[in-house]
């Protein structure tokens, strides 16, 4: 098998199966909750609105959270039954976020769906409006509203589609079980993806470790026009979106770019599926599939609702078979820890961990002995253990100088780090601080006029991360790419 | 100077507040040469002391007579004279000092701490005041010239002032009495000094925090 | 339940700057082994005197300056182990703490502790040392090891590098030539390369090119042909320099390039050093130019970055 990778990057857990086994062979089993809350700030981006109030019925698919403007995506009742609740929940961010509780009927009724029928025949103009509609976001981490992605800027190309379906994070099996059970949806997706913008490739990558998904994949490309399956060497991060650009089509994307810099377009498999429910059936995103592992009695891959509680999730895995440490939304690399279990699943939720009270004790930093494992780590070849040190010294122009905007936050060099030392929380921090400067800079220069036009703008100009990292409350995670 | 400081505090300024060789870094390359021995540092001290108290007495007598533009020359002129002196006084009454302090003997003419304090601080102010600025100066340059000598020798020949005092077993640490030894005996002693001057400047500032 | 909370990546690599230390303190015990072999109890003495002194300054420092206490992290173990391994077997006991005491106050502490050292401390003790007690340093200390001599006393002996025609190159591997305790035998500092290159702890890279580097300049510089070429190589302090010296990480550079040009330069101040200079090792003075040299390498050293080679291109 010939696979392509980018340079540098870390092995976790590489005899360990990635920390994959546990799941890799559990066929995805649906578990629908009693109740569930459904987060209305789920994207990069400007939060949606309530749309609905207490005692309200609500079918499946019904919009319960308008978007507010082209940066936000709506969304949809994941069950149907009785609103109970409209009220603010903790964010994974700062601060709160509203939510709408619904209490599940089991009725399953659905509201109206308007189907557009097979990808090859569909209207390419539908396409991109029908995503928008059913509310769908990056499902890889990363969030971000799918139809800003899909509309460039004027005089920007593209001429291939990527998908990501090379799941290096550990210990995750979502889009492994999807791209097994849901092959051909995946493809569907896809190719309505490339009618829509005229793009004449469309690549779907996947680490060599599944290589029954690669099988499968390379099936129901067969026969579909211009799709095909690229194998990647198991590495992380390689499911990072410049990272999986640079292995599959030899591209870099500019320092402070976005991928169709490159003439690409990054989509996570869960996207390309998500899509396909949306343009065959109409369908918004109202599930998504979810690894469950760790320190639970029964890990599973679960297909749940989106707004399904953990602690729920936990019991229809058996409940914990260790008292928990640590809890985290995504992968151990770039997941986010939870504060309590009773936080629910978002539209990017593609796996909940489980740690034990030993795996999340925290050691203290102890000083660098410059061994530069965090250089050979770096995907992006940057030297972190300087910018450490500028970090430390919260000297942000010196930080900024060693181009710790370029950074991708993936974890590799703080993984590697002997010395344990916090390298990715510093480089956050230190992102995080420097984009506030520049924009309370540009705000205080010039105050720009509202416009409808300012939302895209601003998700196309080049602080499109961290941007969103600010407004959407739990979404932060990996910068703009989908690292899964 | 309108502001008038008391004699006293002149003399004392030069030996801990703003001793030459410790807090002001200043004549560094005798400091290194001449200290392998503790009887070097004292006599390069005291030549030096004298050239001091001498030239900070002359050029502060002569401060209003020398033009602005010349001043350097000038006062290099009236160093001059006082270094041969001294040179020709060891010479005659001395010669085994002489020797082993050799060229750095005419060499103090170019001492920065002499014409360190003729500029900043005898060309502004009265004989009396210069003559105790030089004293003072000069006997931090020497005490401190001797403390880096002493051990120095101390530890690199096992003897103070040529006495032999860690008996014949000692084996010397002969790196010690070499130049790079030097530098790190002086850079030792300048942190040790610099961490106790911090420590009586805290002290001081909290009695004055605790007085006001 | 209380859950922690704490910023990704949310595991590590098990490897950690203490089993850093521990895997080279391993790799450094069949040289140890052999080292204790061939020269006796004097031999161990020395290196337990040097580790012993090591922690307890390092103990002592870390107390005195109000610092966490970090003797665990076998550094200083190590570092007492590299100079007692770098001292001869005849250096009487007070040297070995002497050196030690300094390698690690002077040369680590001051400069700001583990990693903020300039220079490899134990080498610098060992310049030290060498500078102030050269008559228990030079070569007229080393002795002939008993090591397969069962009955002859230890006496003393010309060294393979002042007179290198008289050991073989079998005796040179084996450990059967005077030196100091750490560098008689070849084949155990090998072992522990190995040990080292598998465990990743080190790259292969500093070793390999500082050697090979020793060997093609003093063909090219001393002539001779390539076995004596060869003999040279494998004299003094060049194979343990290599590996357990010249790739200290604090004080070696990085990048895999700057790794190859520090390396290739030891090896030339090496042989320049031997073949002109007064003294008949240059070993501890390659290194420690090179450890001087190694920030200028890390900094000017171009770097590639992603998302930058594109836009050049554009430029251009």
């Amino acid at each position: 098998m010939l696979t392509k990778t980018f340079k540098r990057g870390v092995h976790p857990l590489h005899n360990m199966h990635e920390g994959k086994s546990a799941t890799r062979d559990l066929p995805v089993r649906e578990y629908v909750s009693d109740t569930v809350v459904i987060s209305m700030a789920m994207n990069i981006g400007a939060p949606a609105k309530p749309c609905v109030k207490k005692g309200d019925h609500v079918d499946i698919g019904q919009v319960i959270g308008e978007a507010q403007g082209f940066m936000s995506v709506p969304v949809h009742a994941s069950v149907s039954g009785e609103v109970v609740a409209v009220d603010s929940i903790p964010s994974l961010g700062a601060g709160n976020v509203q939510a709408v509780t619904i209490k599940n009927d089991f009725a399953d009724t659905w509201v109206e769906l308007h189907p557009l029928g097979n990808v090859e025949q569909v209207d390419p103009k539908a396409v991109i409006p029908a995503i928008q509609a059913a509310g769908i976001t990056g499902m890889g981490g990363a969030s971000f509203p799918t139809h800003v992605k899909l509309t460039f800027r004027e005089g920007a190309t593209c001429d291939t589609i990527v998908v990501n379906g090379a799941e290096c994070e550990t210990h995750l099996t979502a889009d492994y079980r999807l791209m097994l059970e849901h092959s051909t949806r995946i493809v569907d997706g896809l190719r309505a993806v490339m009618r829509a913008l005229n793009v004449p490739k469309g690549i779907i990558g996947i680490e060599d470790n599944k290589p029954e998904a690669i099988v499968a994949m390379e099936q129901a490309c067969q026969g579909r026009a211009g799709v095909s399956v690229q194998p990647l060497k198991t590495k992380y991060p390689q499911g990072g979106e410049k990272q999986l650009i640079e292995a599959i089509t030899g591209r870099q994307v500019p320092s402070g770019g976005l991928p169709i810099a490159a003439h690409v377009v990054v989509l996570n498999v869960g996207t390309c599926a998500a899509i396909a429910d949306a343009v065959i059936d109409g369908k918004p995103l109202i599930q998504r599939i979810c690894t469950v592992t760790g320190c639970v009695r029964k890990p599973s891959n679960l297909m749940v609702r989106i707004g399904t509680i953990t602690e729920d999730i936990i019991g229809e895995c058996g409940g914990y078979s260790e008292t928990p440490g640590k809890i985290v939304f995504g992968g151990m690399m770039t997941g986010i820890a939870i504060p309590n279990d009773q936080m629910p699943v978002f539209k990017s939720s593609n796996g909940i961990v489980v740690l034990n009270e030993k795996q999340a004790k925290s050691k203290d930093e102890s000083p660098c002995i410059h061994c530069g494992r965090c250089v050979a780590a770096c995907p992006i070849g940057l030297n972190p253990y300087q910018i450490k040190v500028a970090a430390d010294k919260s000297d942000f122009a010196a930080a900024e100088k060693l181009h710790v905007m370029d950074c991708i936050l993936c974890g590799s060099c703080a993984y590697q780090c002997p010395s344990r030392r916090w390298l990715t929380p510093s480089f956050k921090f230190c992102k995080d601080h420097i984009t506030a400067e520049a924009k309370a800079k540009a705000a205080a220069s010039k105050p720009q006029p509202p416009s409808g036009d300012a939302a895209r703008n601003a998700a196309t100009s080049k602080d499109v991360d961290s941007m969103g990292k600010q407004s959407a409350g739990h979404a932060s995670k990996q910068k703009g790419g989908a690292t899964k | 100077m309108s502001e008038k400081k008391s004699l006293g505090k002149v003399f004392f300024n030069g030996i801990i507040p703003e001793n030459p060789t410790f807090r002001l870094v200043l004549g560094t390359c005798p400091t290194l040469a001449v200290t392998s021995s503790a009887l070097n540092g004292l006599g390069m001290g005291a030549a030096a002391t004298f050239v001091l108290v001498c030239s900070n007495i002359a050029i502060s007598l002569l401060r209003k007579f020398i033009p602005d533009q010349v001043r350097i020359p000038a006062f290099i002129v009236v160093i001059c004279t006082f270094v041969t002196m001294v040179q020709l006084l060891m010479q005659a009454f001395l010669p085994s000092l002489y020797e082993s302090l050799g060229i750095f003997i005419p060499l103090i003419v170019v001492n920065c701490i002499i014409l360190a304090r003729a500029e900043a601080f005898a060309s502004k102010n009265p004989p009396l005041a210069s003559a105790c600025d030089g004293l003072g100066m000069g006997i931090g340059f020497t005490l401190a010239l001797t403390l880096i000598g002493s051990i120095r020798e101390l530890i690199g020949s096992g003897s103070i002032f040529g006495q032999n005092v860690l008996g014949a077993s000692y084996e010397p640490m002969l790196l010690i009495v070499l130049a790079s030894g030097g530098f790190l005996t002086f850079g030792l002693l300048l942190g040790v000094f610099n961490l106790i001057v911090k420590k009586i400047e805290k002290k001081n500032a909290a009695k004055e925090a605790q007085a006001a | 339940m209380s859950l922690r909370i704490s910023t990704a990546p949310h595991m590590h690599n098990p490897l950690t700057t203490s089993r850093l230390m521990q895997n080279v303190c391993i790799a450094l015990m069949p040289t140890v082994l052999v080292g204790v072999y061939a020269f006796g109890f004097p031999a161990l003495m020395v290196l337990a005197v040097s580790v012993a002194s090591a922690v307890v300054s390092e103990f002592l420092w870390q107390k005195i300056a109000h610092q966490p206490v970090r003797v665990n992290d076998f550094s200083a173990i190590l570092t007492g182990l590299i100079l007692g391994l770098n001292l001869p077997s005849t250096a009487p006991w007070w040297m070995a703490m002497v050196g030690s005491a300094f390698a690690i106050i002077v040369v680590k502490q001051l400069f700001g502790g583990l990693g903020d050292n300039f220079l490899n401390p134990a080498l610098a003790a060992r310049a030290v040392l060498l500078a102030s007690w050269p008559v228990h340093m030079a070569a007229s200390a080393y002795v002939k090891p008993t090591f397969f001599e069962a009955g002859v006393d230890a006496v003393s002996a010309a060294t393979p590098l002042s007179s290198p025609g008289s050991y073989t190159l079998m005796q040179r591997l084996l450990g059967q030539i005077p030196g100091t305790i750490g560098e008689v035998s070849k084949i155990a500092i090998l072992i522990g390369f190995l040990f080292l290159v598998c465990t990743s702890t080190i790259s292969w890279r500093i070793p390999v090119v500082m050697v090979g580097s020793v060997y093609v300049f003093t063909l090219l510089i001393v002539g001779g042909g390539f076995e004596s070429a060869l003999i040279a190589t494998l004299s003094g302090g060049v194979l343990f320099g290599a590996v357990f010296m010249a790739t200290d990480y604090v004080t070696s550079p990085i990048r895999p390039v700057a790794q190859i040009i520090y390396a290739a330069l030891i090896g030339l101040i090496i042989v320049l050093i031997r073949q002109f200079g007064n003294y008949p090792e240059g070993v501890t003075y390659g290194i420690l130019l090179m450890n001087i040299a190694t920030p200028l390498i890390d900094r000017f050293l171009p770097q590639k970055i992603y998302g930058y080679q594109k836009k050049e291109a554009k430029k251009a």
